[in-house]
């Protein structure tokens, strides 16, 4: 193989027989072990699952049973998400020797849609905190520039994703976790609406904004592996009982007079981005312009006070979450997860309640400025990717994130990849569409991809191993 | 830029149960400031009466 497709390219291929599950997989096995020695995606590569999966597909092709469009697709699930038989660390020490007896529900229904399990794919720490250097395991490093940091905590799937070791794969998204990574990857990822997709078997970061989704070189690829993760599951406390539609119905269909609201001040005065970010959201909506979208601006609330309330809840359900091991293993945590763990204890019940209480007045604010809108557009990312080792420690409240908004208000949300800016790294916008409404954010994810050439090509580092094969 | 004590932070890490070290009580009374400024934020005239997110509405599920 020398190009690196898509799932829905490979699909395609493999339905009619012209790709042998097997001989993708042995081509993305074969790059995770030219490039994963710089890029560190993996936490654990499975090869032996993986070719067993890919024969089990090809049996199925042949057979004309074909388990639907992800039947022999290549995939990485982040370590924080459970897996039968195989280990799944959360990139902990303390969970080091930690093989579960069952699989997280997202692996479990990946896997009966015939995925091909490449490996387990590096995270944050309980997908808190990083890049951390003080860990059994390695961050991961960015395709567009090994120098650089992916951002988190999905980090490994980022990486995998963009220099083509799989197609797609499982991200989980806590404040920004999916899109964050798909921004500085330069691929797409979707943090659904809260409580679609469930969150069984997953480690928790913070109960009530816990997202899982997907992240795919396309918004079209994170269609298809939407439509095998959605569901309700009563094993999740908070999943939703609501219909699941088809998320690729509407591709392709344009998005002529869709309205989309641009947040204008979130990412030109509350959080001002970079030169090549700001460009890139410019350029992104003269696009949506001229495809036919209407497009106005959205006031809300300062971004600060988005991130205020999800940062205190983040804080104190952690503490919740991990506070027996906090108490008797901290040392045994990250420094960075360290650092988190004891902030928690900084904010008081009391502070808690009040960002809960905040948190519903702020999720009216959005229903009630989305209500003649599709869709609303901000940054993802204030920059490009920074250097690994330049991330700052103790940081909570600095700056305030582009993406915690809508895991405060449970919205759907996607990252997609809106050009390269300095240092030719990766910028991306954030599409953001009301509860549920994933067909349509992805319908104009897929519209803004096909109309722009951020597609064609793949990091440096991957394209030149294509090359040579 | 809200600061934090001595007393007042080893209060709150006894009360949480948590052993920091002296790096990381420097840390944590620097970043104190932002926490403090956030609890602020979430802080609004709402009254007594305004419910937080999440509170249960209880359903046919619930009846059974």
């Amino acid at each position: 193989m020398s190009a690196i497709p898509t799932i829905a390219e490979a699909a395609k291929l493999i339905a009619a027989r012209k790709l042998s599950p097997v001989e993708l997989t042995r081509a993305c096995l074969d790059r995770v072990r030219r490039l994963d020695r710089a890029l560190h995606a993996f936490v654990l590569v499975t090869e032996e699952r993986a070719l067993s999966d890919a024969r089990a597909a090809e049996a199925a092709i042949m057979a004309g049973q074909p388990a639907g469009p992800l039947c022999g697709i290549p995939i990485g699930l982040k370590d924080i998400v459970d897996t039968k038989d195989i280990a799944t660390t959360c990139q902990s020490r303390i969970l080091r020797d930690n093989v579960p007896d069952a699989d997280a529900a997202c692996a479990m229904k990946l896997a009966r849609a015939g995925t091909v399990l490449i490996g387990k794919t590096t995270t944050h720490e309980f997908a808190d905190g990083g890049p951390s250097f003080d860990l059994p395991w390695p961050p991961a490093r960015n395709p567009w520039n090994t120098a650089h940091f992916t951002a988190g905590s999905s980090s490994g799937t980022g990486a995998g994703v963009a220099a083509g070791l799989i197609l797609g794969g499982i991200g989980t998204d806590t404040g920004g976790s999916i899109r964050g990574p798909a921004a500085l990857c330069g691929i797409a990822g979707i943090k659904p609406t809260y409580g679609l997709v469930s969150r069984a078997g997953v480690a928790p970061a913070a109960f009530t904004l816990d997202h899982i989704g997907p992240m795919a070189w396309t918004a079209e690829d994170c269609a298809l592996m939407l439509q095998a993760l959605a569901g309700h599951d009563p094993h999740d406390p908070a999943s939703a009982s609501w219909p699941v539609p088809d998320y690729t119905a509407q591709l392709g269909a344009g998005i002529k007079g869709m309205r989309i609201g641009v947040i204008h001040h979130f990412h030109e005065v509350d959080h001002k981005v970079s030169e090549g970010t700001q460009r890139g959201i410019d350029a992104a909506v003269t696009t949506l312009r001229e495809l036919g979208a209407a497009v106005s601006e959205v006031m809300l609330s300062p971004l600060a006070e988005w991130h205020a309330c999800g940062t205190l809840i983040s804080l104190t359900e952690r503490a919740a979450a991990y506070e027996e091991w906090a108490r008797t293993r901290l040392g045994d945590f990250s420094a960075r997860v360290q650092q988190r763990l004891l902030l928690g204890a900084m904010v008081s019940g009391v502070d808690y309640v009040q960002a809960v209480r905040r948190r519903r007045e702020l999720r009216e604010e959005l229903r009630a400025a989305m209500a003649k809108l599709d869709a609303v557009l901000t940054a993802v990312q204030p920059n490009e990717a920074p250097k690994i080792d330049q991330v700052p420690e103790w940081d909570v409240g600095h700056k305030p994130s582009f993406t915690m908004p809508f895991n405060v208000a449970g919205y759907p949300a996607i990252s997609v990849c809106s050009g390269f800016g300095e240092g030719g790294l990766p910028v991306a916008i954030q599409l953001v569409g009301k509860p549920f409404q994933e067909a349509t954010v992805l319908r104009i994810a897929d519209a803004f991809e096909k109309a722009t050439a951020f597609r064609v090509g793949r990091p440096v580092l991957a394209s030149e191993l294509a090359t040579a094969q | 830029m809200a600061e934090i004590d001595d007393a007042t932070l080893d209060y709150l890490l006894a009360r949480a149960g948590l052993a920091a070290t002296d790096a990381q009580k420097t840390g944590l009374k620097a970043a104190y400031a932002h926490v403090a400024a956030m609890a602020d934020r979430v802080r609004k005239p709402r009254g007594r009466v305004a419910e937080p997110a999440l509170t249960y509405g209880f359903g046919e599920d619930d009846l059974g």
